[in-house]
């Protein structure tokens, strides 16, 4: 058996049944391996994208998702989307070819030195170096990739270990012990006391929720703990759909570009339960003063999360899933009914002040009426811009799925992502919400979506400008507009028309309900425009 | 504040690059790195000094021992630890300043390692204080090359 033929078994052993890819002479020997095989290759149009849809389809799926390139280009072209996926903690098993091992370090055609460039993008890599090491790296990598904090694993293969032949019978390895890695973490039963003691003495308690809480599966969890307690909840961009928009116990999103009361709760609380959140600057801008007034209880399954960007009064590390279901074990007084009232009381008498414009499509109306009308399953994947900020701010949670890159930020990311969640789950509607900046950044892609008939609807803001550096120019250099203005071109009916999908499009408010209408029925791939007014902002 | 760490780690190419590059991204400094072989040939060991708050001393902790290479991190005290640096020098001298250097030389327990006509060649460990100190003694009689291994460190218990 040869190296490729190897790492095609590898993969099937891991029941890894479909790949996103972009091939090169340098991995040509794992192609013909797949030629062979059962798991389907999705061909992408930029190895980008290949990353993004992998990210999209392990975020569904909640188990590694593959994805392979060729050397040089190919693999530097795909650093973006690994970096994307660590900074969101997405598992992520990246394959890529690499010139023959004979030639490492001589700078000869499509070299590029993966290992070292993606240092600090990945959670771990390989270079392989004998084809005996295969099925052992491989294991290691899914394990690594799969868990304690999630992310992505790099494996580059030289051409010439793909083609050499193994000098002992395949066999994957039933487990990978790595000896310096141990994410299972137990629960430390004393810290559990500590934030019961906490939970106990507080009178305005709140949850902070992260997208660590949907990566270790806690969703469930979180809930049954908040309700059972009446223990109120706001999250981070990542940790959308923790609880459902209308639950009495969600008081949305906190940060810079969230809800204001949802900040105001966190100004308010006596106590904030952190869980699986980084708190980054976007999410709490001075961490310090916060730490000062309320106590903080820290939850992370990254013990080098905790304290990193603000010192907890209890840290708790460990398994999300474990700590609350030990957590509504516990003797621990309900917060009384006050401190709902009270944050009901500032959720009602938060008047938002901005103005849209009534010429065009009204943003905020139109992602809160989209997600009110789709599926109540459905994954929603926004991208980034004005577009990730109005969708994050008025998507309407039911029990679907918010995906979009709030760590890296990486423009283009919604269109991959919505292909790679809505070939995992075929039966799930998917709807990328994109700016027409974002939109260009992976409009190439809408050729995957045709080619493999993945019936994914791509809604697009227009607002010919980069509107949210157009805003930031705005409020900061005085309206110098530079380099932000995009035009009328494409035009989005020839686009629609060159990829064979229905285009629907909308330009006023009175036409929004009818166009969503139409567009949500559309059983194939396909694309809208929403005119928005340049004028109209995120603050 | 100072951190002196003792890390095990894989044996491995891309290890030195990977553990000096998390130092380099998150803005720790690396003071001293003493990296060699242990007794299990798959594992290196090494002595890593830095300074930084309390905060980013626990940071360097907590991210080393992140690292899937890392096998074990040990954090030692200054006072219950042994530190230890060698150093290499070629001090300058003539025959009016050779029998100074070789008093030193004498009073200080350095090596006296070759002798030339224009140099002397010296071996000389101590702790990382001790070191300097020795440096600024035969400074007034000009350094012509120096080496340091940097620090390696073991608790005492």
């Amino acid at each position: 058996m040869t190296g490729a033929e190897a790492m095609v078994k590898c993969l099937e052993a891991e029941g890894i049944t479909r790949v996103f890819g972009y091939p090169g002479v340098a991995i040509a020997p794992f192609y013909e391996g797949l030629y062979h095989s059962r798991i389907e290759h999705i061909l992408v149009r930029q190895e980008q994208n290949a990353g993004h849809a992998a990210s999209g389809y392990a975020r569904l799926s909640r188990k590694p998702a593959v994805c392979c390139v060729t050397s040089g280009p190919g693999a530097t072209n795909l650093i973006t989307a690994l970096a994307t996926a660590y900074a969101d903690s997405i598992p992520i098993v990246a394959i890529s070819g690499q010139v023959s091992s004979r030639l490492l370090g001589r700078d000869v055609f499509q070299e590029a030195d993966m290992r070292g460039a993606t240092e600090s993008f990945v959670k771990y890599s390989y270079l392989v170096r004998d084809p005996d090491e295969i099925p052992q790296i491989f294991k290691e990598a899914f394990y690594i990739a799969s868990t304690g904090r999630k992310g992505p694993v790099l494996i580059d293969v030289p051409i010439d270990v793909q083609e050499r032949k193994l000098s002992r019978p395949f066999q994957y390895p039933e487990t990978a012990a790595i000896r310096g890695y141990k994410p299972e973490i137990k629960v430390n039963m004393q810290q559990i006391q500590k934030v019961v003691d906490a939970l106990n003495e507080a009178e305005k308690p709140l949850i902070c929720a992260g997208g660590g809480v949907i990566l270790g599966d806690g969703e469930e969890h979180i809930r049954r703990f908040c309700e059972k307690f009446n223990i109120p909840l706001v999250s981070t961009m990542m940790g959308i759909g923790v609880l459902p928009k209308k639950h009495p116990l969600y008081f949305g999103m906190l940060g810079n570009n969230g809800k204001p009361y949802a900040n105001k709760a966190v100004a308010r609380s006596d106590l904030l339960v952190i869980v699986g959140a980084r708190l980054a600057d976007r999410a709490i801008p001075k961490p310090e003063n916060l730490a000062r007034r309320v106590g903080v209880i820290h939850i992370d399954i990254d013990t080098a999360e905790i304290g990193k960007n603000m010192g907890p009064t209890i840290p708790l590390v460990g398994d999300v899933k474990d700590i609350f279901r030990i957590l509504t074990e516990q003797e621990i007084d309900a917060a009384g009914q006050a401190w709902i009232d009270e944050l009901e009381e500032i959720k009602h008498s938060t008047v938002d002040h901005r103005v849209f414009s009534d010429k065009l499509v009204n943003p905020n109306l139109l992602v809160q009426r989209l997600s009110e009308k789709m599926d109540d399953n459905a994954v929603y994947a926004a991208d980034v811009g004005q577009n990730q900020l109005w969708s994050a701010d008025n998507y309407v949670m039911k029990n679907g799925r918010f995906l979009t890159t709030g760590g890296m930020g990486t423009m283009g990311y919604s269109i991959p992502a919505a292909m790679g969640a809505k070939l995992f789950a075929p039966d799930v509607q998917a709807v990328a919400v994109c700016g027409d900046g974002s939109f260009q950044m992976s409009m190439n892609e809408l050729a995957t979506i045709r080619v493999n008939n993945i019936p994914v609807k791509v809604l697009v803001m227009r607002n010919r400008y980069l509107g949210l550096v157009r805003e930031y120019q705005y409020n900061t250099y005085d309206a110098h507009y530079e380099g932000v203005q995009l035009y009328d071109w494409p035009r989005y009916e020839k686009i629609a028309e060159a990829y064979d999908m229905p285009f629907f499009s909308c330009a006023r408010n009175e036409d929004l309900e009818e166009t969503l209408d139409a567009f949500l029925a559309c059983p194939d791939a396909c694309l809208m425009v929403c005119d928005v007014d340049s004028e109209d902002r995120v603050k | 504040m100072k951190g002196i760490f003792s890390v095990l780690v894989e044996n491995k190419d891309g290890v030195l690059s990977s553990i000096a590059g998390l130092f380099a991204r998150r803005g720790f400094n690396i003071d001293s790195l003493a990296v060699g072989e242990t007794d299990d040939r798959t594992i290196s060991s090494m002595t890593i000094v830095s300074t930084g708050d309390q905060r980013t001393i626990d940071q360097i902790e907590k991210q080393l021992n992140k690292k899937v290479d890392v096998i074990k991190v040990r954090r030692l005290s200054e006072t219950k630890s042994i530190s230890l640096e060698m150093m290499l020098v070629k001090v300058a001298c003539t025959a009016a300043t050779r029998s100074a250097v070789i008093d030193l030389c004498q009073i200080t327990g350095a090596k006296i390692m070759k002798v030339s006509p224009k140099f002397l060649l010296l071996e000389y460990h101590d702790e990382p204080e001790g070191v300097e100190d020795f440096i600024d003694l035969i400074k007034g009689y000009g350094i012509l090359d120096i080496q340091r291994t940097g620090t390696i460190s073991m608790s005492k218990s």
